[in-house]
């Protein structure tokens, strides 16, 4: 039930953002944002911190789909980091590229560190580094669970 | 001015079930963990449904950006999430600064969110904001 070492630094293909408006605003409802907080109609507007969460977690757990990771079910999210290299604005079109920064093992379990770089498509310059931290545990019945899905459980 | 053991005024939300589905339409995070009781009794923690992490997570990095005046502010922020938090529950939401660069004109704080029984759904110990001072 390893996941596989050669995977470190692989990169997995990179994806297109565009932070919108209305998303933001409801991201910031979601997760009981002040009215000031949350963007107004029309002028610049910042995203709240966890915003980047919408372009970086489902859509960017990009290895749990990789075959020869070897990911498996039995797993939480441990740890979740964001590093702002400037504010996620309203208008911004990202270039999200997901790749697997480390693998290492502890006792009977497993770390997995996964990197999204989210980079202005303009200049191509940084706006955001999310890194997560997923612990997989070594199931009991782990043979019998090899084939199921991954599920996020954090 | 921000000195160290300046502490963010604390809150309390209690996760509903409305507070789950809200969150996962506007991440895009549909996992049925996190609303289907029946999908959860098999892989939950808790045996139950739980909360999304980055709810949690979002509801720290909200205060944050509330106390320092504007999401612009916020530089990073790492959430250890320790123990689950099931669907129905209060956290409590918190943060305290640790240290303060005048030089490099950053706080970095302690940040938390907890159950009433003192589980750490948002670990303290390992959980941090970097934020620019005025």
């Amino acid at each position: 039930m390893a996941l596989n070492p050669a995977r470190i630094g692989h990169r997995y293909p990179a994806y297109r953002y565009e932070v919108s408006r209305e998303k933001v605003r409801e991201y910031g409802l979601a997760t009981g944002a002040s009215d000031a907080q949350i963007p107004h109609e029309s002028g610049a507007a910042v995203a709240l911190p966890t915003f980047a969460a919408c372009f970086t977690i489902a859509r960017g757990f990009s290895w749990a789909a990789d075959p020869e990771l070897g990911a498996h079910p039995a797993l939480v999210h441990g740890e979740q980091s964001y590093v702002f290299h400037r504010p996620v604005r309203v208008g911004d079109v990202l270039i999200c590229t997901p790749w697997i920064e480390d693998i290492r093992s502890l006792g009977r379990n497993e770390f997995l560190t996964a990197v999204v770089d989210c980079a202005d498509e303009t200049t191509g310059n940084p706006v955001v580094t999310s890194k997560a931290t997923i612990i997989f545990f070594t199931p009991a019945d782990a043979d019998a669970d090899a084939d199921a899905d991954v599920e996020e459980v954090g | 001015m921000v000195a160290v053991g300046d502490r963010l005024p604390e809150r309390a939300v209690t996760l509903d079930q409305g507070w789950l589905i809200r969150y996962a339409g506007a991440s895009g995070d549909f996992n049925p963990l996190h609303w289907d009781p029946a999908f959860a009794a098999g892989v939950s923690p808790t045996g139950g449904v739980i909360a999304h992490g980055m709810l949690n997570a979002g509801l720290v990095g909200n205060a944050v950006a509330e106390w320092i005046g504007g999401p612009e502010r916020v530089r990073a922020l790492t959430t250890a999430f320790r123990a689950p938090c099931p669907v129905g529950a209060t956290v409590t939401v918190g943060g305290e600064v640790l240290s303060v660069d005048p030089d490099a004109g950053t706080a970095t704080l302690a940040v938390w969110a907890e159950l009433a029984d003192g589980s750490k759904v948002v670990d303290r110990k390992r959980s941090r904001a970097v934020v620019t001072l005025g």
